[in-house]
């Protein structure tokens, strides 16, 4: 990891005629079918990967539209029924003069979902391109994206909460929209997406056109 | 670290069609790019299609709360409030489900439902919590394409889509016709008005009204609407009356209609129909508007008409057949001069003499023929007591002399009359008040006047005023009297007497007088049981005593005052004669010779002789006392006597007259005995008393 960014060149496994398990991480002999210590099947390099990559990225887009479109509450207040989008939901915080709360949801709900789908598209799109970013930039983008994934379902927990709690009968009831399903959906999918990513082709491009 | 030789592997993935290396992943981005598909088009299905209502105002509007409902089933809501171009207006943008927007009549209402307190109760209550909501009605259409709407500034009464008949109803006044007054048939509310409004000429009101299903299926041309706001009071023959439709009408008024007359057609929408006053007014209406099959016929009158005017009513046996048209004089010329008299013409409605509507004038002049030959008679009667306003009764006449129906020189057929009983009421009212006149009040005055004046002359006559020095004589005379020497020798004499009465009670007491008493009274006994047998025949004694009563009450009280009258006169003149006035002087003398016997008898030493004939008085006391030890028996004896009277007297029935007369009577007898056998102890106690006489 050392000298990340440098057009140095690096021995990979494959070059070394060696596969590494993905499951438990032993090198094995590369003429091996299956792992000699735990058996999973092995591959020096996902052949589908990019396409699950993209596959579940586009998914997760499609799913984000209708997250941000379609209301994700519903307030039933004294007969009255309030819905409010996600951002709806934040302008309003904003009017209501909660800024710092207004950021965290922005941030939590529009920034780390949206960033998640460039950073995964961006590292895609750099398999077998030359890239900018050294390999070694792009495999920390790659580890914060799995880092950040099993923290962005915050909405959706917040609302599975609020519904659970906030049922007083006609007084007042939070009843969840289309758009939390679709939220929860669109991580699900985004998650897998980055999932998906054999981070391994980071460095094959970087072997491929050294720089 | 030695290279191994590169193994087998294939490096170059070969180049296979992109197809069927794809992955079954890509899947999962189809199936929700379909799923989202699906939600959109659903959700913009579901938009529906957008409206425009222009309100004068949008008073508690607002875009996205505010629903559309129909029925009281949401409908749509309010997407956005805008003003129209001229600032004038407010249109309101509103999304209404699709199935229901195509259904949407150009006439559809809207309007604002509001918090609502009124006279006839608080309406849209729930909006209070929940917001305003526009409520709309109409009558379903297909393939609407109506997109834009006029909205109502206040609820309409009448609603399209409900089942009923809306008519017209004209009236001289609206004042007390207020927008939802209740319509009642019956008493019951089957309706409503709608907001009274100045006719196009501007001399009268009209208002509409909404008849609900099923009760507009009693609305018929003959219908008659009359006014029931407020309450109506009115005083006549049957007392004071007092009518209030209903507390609601009371405040807000309201009509109600009836069908007087069977027949008539049903009503279409928008008939109008005429309010009347109150009841009568429309009950009366029936005959007021002549229908075109009544039939006009005369009564002739040979006394005064006064009282009667055209438009009064003619009735038979009671009822209402008819009014008076016209009244005029005419003459009639016959064999002994010319004599004027009066017609009325009257029209008669068949219907009400339960002839059918369309019944001919033949058939209802053969109708009254037939009641003529039966003793119907036409006349003249007072309307009320209260009034001197004159109807023509149609009535059966007892003892009528043979009169048939004939036509005038007119044609117009004359129903005989009868000389009206109407002068028999003043007569009586007249003899009443005659009698009232003749009341001898005045002599009985005049007599009570020289009674007063007879009463003055005696209390002022010289006479009496001498009475008091008479008087004085009179005590002197007594006294001297007393003085007189015949009065002192009484005492002598009076011991003679007490003398005389020891014998006497002496000889009682040997002759055991008070043992025969005893005897007697104990035969008395006897006698009310014989009494008590002979019970039988006291009823019958009763019903005498009773026939005496009636023939006592029989005599006539007329009489009796005549009598007292004549008693009284003659008092008066007793009064008035000159003997009655001498009266006073010789009472006067009368006084004086007493008060000179009295001096008389102070005069004398009487005093001296009474102490010696005190002394043979107590023995005579004594002797008296001893006999009278016997006395308590027969005082006990007595009082059974009357113990078994009163139980047999009882067992007549209390009520009896006779019984109370009897016990009375034998109470008296036991308070008798009681006093005499008291008047033994107290001579016994002081023998004086017999002589002082206390």
């Amino acid at each position: 990891m050392e000298n990340a960014g440098s057009a140095r060149h690096y021995l990979t496994a494959r070059e070394a005629g060696l596969v590494s398990c993905t499951t438990c991480g032993r090198v094995n002999p590369a003429k091996e079918k299956a792992c000699l210590r735990c058996g999973a099947t092995l591959a020096s390099r996902d052949s589908q990967s990019l396409q699950k990559v993209w596959a579940w990225w586009v998914a997760g887009i499609i799913t984000f539209i209708p997250a941000n479109v379609y209301p994700m509450l519903k307030t039933a207040t004294l007969g009255t029924e309030t819905e409010s989008t996600l951002l709806g939901g934040i302008v309003e915080l904003l009017h209501h003069g909660s800024i710092g709360i207004a950021a965290i949801v922005f941030f939590a709900s529009i920034i780390i979902p949206s960033s998640k789908f460039l950073a995964i598209a961006y590292l895609a799109l750099g398999i077998g391109r030359p890239s900018r970013t050294t390999a070694h930039r792009r495999h920390q983008i790659y580890e914060a994206v799995e880092f950040v994934g099993r923290w962005s379902m915050i909405d959706v927990f917040v609302v599975a909460i609020l519904t659970a709690l906030v049922q007083l009968g006609s007084a007042a009831s939070i009843h969840p929209g289309i758009a939390a399903v679709s939220f929860a959906l669109s991580v699900a999918f985004t998650m897998l997406s980055a999932q998906s990513f054999d981070p391994r082709l980071i460095w094959d491009a970087d072997k491929d056109h050294p720089r | 670290m030695t290279l191994p030789d590169l193994p087998d592997m294939d490096l170059i993935p070969t180049k296979r069609s992109p197809w069927r290396n794809l992955s079954l992943v890509w899947l999962v981005p189809i199936l929700a790019l379909l799923i989202s598909m699906g939600v959109a088009w659903q959700s913009y299905n579901n938009k529906g299609t957008l409206i425009t209502i222009v309100f004068k105002d949008a008073a508690g509007i607002t875009p996205k709360d505010t629903t559309i409902r129909f029925r009281d089933v949401i409908i749509g809501a309010v997407e956005d409030v805008s003003f129209s171009k001229d600032m004038s207006h407010v249109e309101v943008s509103a999304r209404i489900h699709k199935d229901v927007a195509a259904t949407l009549s150009p006439e559809t209402l809207f309007w604002v439902v509001r918090p609502e307190v009124s006279a006839r109760g608080i309406s849209g209550l729930s909006t209070v919590l929940s917001g305003v909501y526009i409520d709309a009605a109409w009558t379903p259409i297909t393939a609407s394409s109506s997109r834009a709407f006029e909205g109502l500034s206040e609820t309409p009464l009448i609603r399209p889509g409900h089942e009923g008949t809306r008519i017209m109803i004209r009236s001289k006044n609206g004042s007390s016709l207020t927008p939802g007054a209740p319509v009642f048939f019956r008493g019951m509310e089957v309706g409503q008005l709608d907001t009274p409004r100045l006719s196009e000429t501007g001399d009268s009101t009209d208002v509409e009204a909404f008849i609900n299903a099923p009760f507009d299926k009693f609305l018929t041309t003959d219908s008659r609407f009359w006014n029931v706001s407020g309450f109506s009071v009115t005083l006549g023959p049957a007392g004071l009356n007092l009518n209030v439709a209903s507390l609601g009408s009371l405040l807000t008024g309201g009509v109600a209609f009836e069908n007087i007359v069977s027949g008539g057609s049903p009503v279409t929408d928008n008939t109008m129909f005429r309010l009347f006053e109150d009841e009568t007014a429309a009950r009366d209406s029936i005959f007021t508007q002549v229908s075109a099959n009544s039939v006009t016929m005369s009564v002739v009158f040979s006394e005064s008409v006064s009282g009667l005017a055209s438009g009064a009513p003619v009735e038979f046996r009671g009822l209402r057949v008819g009014q008076v048209s016209s009244i005029g004089a005419f003459i009639v010329k016959n064999p002994s001069g010319s004599t004027v008299n009066m017609r009325a013409l009257i029209t008669i409605d068949p219907q009400s003499l339960g002839l059918d509507a369309d019944a001919g004038k033949d058939t209802i002049r053969s109708f009254i023929e037939k009641l003529v030959t039966e003793g119907m008679r036409a006349r003249l009667s007072t309307t009320s007591i209260f009034s001197s306003a004159l109807k023509i009764e149609l009535a059966d006449v007892k003892d009528a002399l043979p009169a048939s129906v004939e036509d005038d020189a007119d044609g117009t057929p004359i129903i005989p009359s009868v000389k009206s009983d109407l002068p028999d009421f003043t007569a009586t009212a007249e003899g009443v008040l005659e009698r009232v006149n003749k009341l001898p009040i005045e002599d009985v005055m005049n007599q009570a006047i020289s009674l007063m004046a007879s009463i003055e002359a005696i209390a002022s006559a010289k006479g009496t005023q001498r009475a008091p020095d008479a008087l004085l004589g009179l005590i002197e005379d007594a006294r001297g009297l007393i003085g007189q020497d015949d009065t002192q020798a009484i005492p002598n004499e009076l011991r003679g007497v007490i003398a005389d009465l020891r014998s006497i009670v002496a000889e009682l007491k040997d002759r055991g007088a008070v043992d025969q008493l005893s005897s007697a009274l104990a035969s008395f006994d006897k006698a009310s049981a014989d009494i008590a047998m002979a019970s039988g025949d006291l009823p019958k004694l009763i019903e005498d005593l009773r026939a005496i009563a009636t023939k006592v009450n029989d005599l006539k009280a007329e009489e009796l005052i005549a009598a007292v009258t004549r008693v009284m006169d003659s008092t008066d003149a007793l009064i008035g004669t000159e003997g009655a006035k001498s009266i006073p002087p010789a009472l006067a003398s009368a006084l004086t010779e007493v008060q000179a016997a009295l001096s008389d008898l102070r005069k004398g030493g009487a005093i001296e002789n009474t102490n010696a004939t005190l002394a043979s008085a107590r023995d005579a006391a004594d002797a008296v006392a001893q006999a009278a030890k016997n006395f308590p028996d027969v005082t006990a004896q007595l009082d059974s006597v009357i113990a078994k009277a009163d139980a047999l007297v009882s067992s007549y029935g209390a009520k009896s007259t006779f019984n109370s007369e009897t016990l009375d009577l034998l109470r008296e007898l036991k308070t008798a005995a009681k006093s005499v056998s008291q008047l033994a102890r107290a001579i016994e106690r002081n023998p004086n008393s017999l002589i002082l006489g206390r």
